[in-house]
């Protein structure tokens, strides 16, 4: 059932390889719509699957991370439409497909019915972190280009990047307030799970999952990381002037580190958070 | 009709020529009201600009017209036509519309894809409209022009990339801060590259200028003249402080800003980035400068081989945008020769007209009991049939590779240019 989005994505991700290569505009246009195309079809399949669960789907990894890219697809396509710059497209769809591999191989599977997981709580600390990483893929993105276009006008040798991507004060500009908005959602999205787990002794005390929930848990321990990480940035920025390219790598490890925890400790480390079927 | 074109420019003719030969000065209006007077040119266009002065007419003999032409440059300009003639070039037809193409691509420019030449081809035209003197031919013909034009520098990288050390200085400026506007500009020195700058960031709107040198009276001399404010020299620092894009300029055989004196425009409260322009020589900033986060240090040079690498890269682009030329040339060499076509097709719908309105006569006897509204639909129908059977005949007369050859063909089969045909088949 993914196959269909992650074909789109694919198509996508050639076209504005070529835009960006060649600078054709009926590339560009075409990159642009096939995202569109990609992303609707992808609502589809996560509208079927939530009518199916009564819940959107992201209590499994796979889905989770199916989810993820779909709100990144969106969150980019909105950045897009808003600053009328096609140049970053190339990089955030590289991580698009990069991610939907695993779902699109792995198959949506079936979502898991559970009184623990249809805590309201449980819903805004999902909903919650997946808006918050695609802002900071958004962002690590934007944080990529800031630097090569910087290391090119420092270095005075304007080949490539030059022509293709926004200015570095609007990069600089699109980079903070993505990392805001994800920091503001982390936020929000690590309270409520926080907030979630007392209740969810309350329900399920007997449940392992809810039992490894603690900070020595690897999942819970990076959020912290990344929380801590973020932070760091946003106060750098005001306090000490770290803005522009120190900025922007800040937010390419914060998300880094985010993928780490999204992928790997969540597929092979992780008792604490794997509701998957 | 044929299309031709006798004109000079820069590749032909030395600038004081193309000086004499300007149509501009004395109203360009009145030099295509004038040609289009001339019995050679059934359409004109006059396109005068400081680098070339052509005539594009449509006419009937294009030898007697190209003499015309000539005749009408010495005559408009009162010089010699031996003055003249050396430094002319015509084109004809296809030749014509390829020349002109390439004008207003910005291939035949002196710089290599300036942008300004289509806007001037556009006023040549507009005039030509008013004055009416353009017909049918020419407004194809330039329209064509406009979008090849443009189809040349949204396809290719022909118009890319600054060309000179200001606009450089200026396309490095958007890259960093974005938009221009509310930006501040400090110019330290009151030499001439430095005006030029400052006249282009001004265009590019930024919010103030502030200029100081060591003698006030040439920075308030430069205040006026690009809108800007005076800094006693002394308080560089502080205004130092204040602006994004500094632009050094002054004739200091040292430098004039250490890395110390930019380090300390820095602090950590600065939100700002600091664009550096040394178009001083010798340089007037610290090299090292460069070093500082957030600072951007480019000197003349940098600029001077940023300006060599663009022309480079125009120059790659020639190739391609020569190929979009020929491609839109063939599009519409092919158009104009369908247009030989047109006095024969015409000729041949009178004919079959006149041959219908003759049956339609002879049979009216036949038909007057017809009540009107029957009359009304035989009318229709004979006239339908007669569309349709042409339909055909035309569109292969217009796409045929020689059409003065299947013109004739057409012409003779049907009699067309006996006189009383109509007359002498009733």
């Amino acid at each position: 059932m993914y196959a269909l989005p992650f074909a789109f994505y694919i198509l996508s991700l050639i076209a504005y390889s070529i835009h960006f290569g060649r600078r054709t505009p009926s590339f560009g246009r075409a990159a642009t719509t096939l995202l569109v195309a990609g992303a609707l079809a992808h609502t589809f399949v996560i509208g079927m699957q939530t009518m199916e669960a009564g819940h959107v789907p992201f209590a499994g990894t796979t889905q989770a991370i199916s989810t993820f890219v779909w709100l990144l697809a969106l969150a980019y396509l909105y950045t897009e439409v808003t600053t009328e710059e096609r140049g970053l497209g190339v990089f955030v769809m590289a991580i698009i497909v990069a991610l939907q591999v695993l779902p699109a191989v792995q198959g949506p599977g079936v979502e898991p019915r559970s009184p623990v997981l249809e805590h309201p709580l449980f819903w805004t600390h999902v909903a919650a972190l997946l808006g918050a990483y695609a802002s900071f893929g958004l962002a690590a993105v934007i944080g990529i280009t800031y630097v090569l276009q910087f290391k090119e006008i420092k270095a005075k040798h304007l080949v490539f990047f030059f022509n293709r991507l926004p200015s570095l004060q609007v990069l600089d500009v699109m980079n903070s307030r993505a990392v805001f908005i994800g920091w503001a959602l982390l936020t929000v999205g690590l309270c409520a799970g926080a907030l979630w787990v007392t209740d969810a002794l309350a329900i399920a005390p007997a449940d392992p999952r809810v039992r490894a929930m603690s900070f020595g848990d690897p999942k819970i321990f990076v959020a912290l990381v990344t929380w801590a990480v973020y932070t760091f940035q946003l106060v750098a920025r005001r306090l000490i002037g770290w803005r522009g390219r120190r900025s922007a790598y800040l937010s390419a490890v914060g998300f880094a580190i985010v993928l780490l925890n999204f992928v790997l400790v969540s597929y092979f480390l992780t008792d604490s958070h794997n509701f998957g079927a | 009709m044929h299309l031709l074109l006798v004109g000079a420019s820069h590749r032909t003719a030395p600038v004081e020529l193309r000086e004499r030969l300007d149509f501009c000065s004395r109203g360009l209006d009145l030099a295509v009201r004038a040609l289009a007077e001339r019995q050679s040119a059934a359409e004109a266009v006059v396109v005068s600009t400081c680098n070339r002065a052509e005539l594009y007419v449509a006419c009937e003999d294009p030898t007697s017209a190209a003499s015309d032409l000539l005749g009408f440059f010495s005559d408009f300009h009162q010089l010699p036509t031996a003055h003249i003639e050396p430094h002319l070039y015509s084109h004809l037809d296809q030749d014509a519309a390829r020349h002109l193409f390439r004008v207003s691509s910005g291939l035949d420019s002196l710089v290599v894809g300036e942008p300004q030449i289509l806007g001037q081809i556009k006023d040549a035209y507009g005039v030509a409209t008013t004055a009416q003197s353009a017909g049918p031919l020419l407004n194809k013909l330039f329209h064509w022009a406009f979008g090849v034009g443009k189809r040349v520098r949204s396809e290719t990288a022909l118009s890319e990339g600054a060309v000179s050390v200001s606009f450089a200085a200026v396309s490095l400026a958007k890259k960093i801060f974005g938009n221009l506007s509310g930006r501040r500009v400090l110019v330290v020195g009151a030499g001439d590259m430095g005006k030029l700058t400052a006249v282009h960031l001004r265009a590019q709107g930024v919010a103030t200028i502030v200029i100081t040198s060591r003698t006030l009276a040439h920075a308030q001399d430069l205040a006026n003249e690009v809108g800007g404010t005076v800094a006693p020299w002394d308080s560089l620092q502080e205004a130092l402080l204040e602006a994004d894009i500094v632009i050094t300029c002054t004739g200091a055989t040292t430098p004039i800003l250490s890395k110390a004196e930019v380090k300390a425009a820095m602090p950590a409260s600065r939100t700002r980035a600091l664009f550096l322009i040394d178009i001083a020589v010798p340089r007037d900033v610290d090299p090292r400068a460069a070093d500082i986060e957030q600072v951007f240090l480019y000197n003349i040079d940098d600029l001077q081989a940023i300006v060599r690498e663009n022309l480079q890269k125009r120059g790659a682009e020639i190739g391609r945008a020569e190929q979009i030329i020929e491609e839109e040339v063939q599009k519409f060499a092919s158009w104009h020769r369908s247009r030989d076509a047109v006095p024969t097709i015409v000729a041949l719908r009178q004919h079959f007209e006149a041959v219908r309105k003759a049956e339609l006569e002879r049979l009216e006897p036949k038909m007057a009991s017809l009540s009107p509204e029957a009359r009304a639909r035989v009318d229709e129908i004979t006239r339908l049939l007669v569309e349709k059977l042409l339909l055909r005949p035309t569109e292969q007369l217009k796409k045929s590779g020689d059409i003065s050859q299947h013109a004739d063909a057409v012409t003779r089969l049907f009699a067309l240019d006996q006189k009383d045909r109509g007359s002498s088949e009733r």
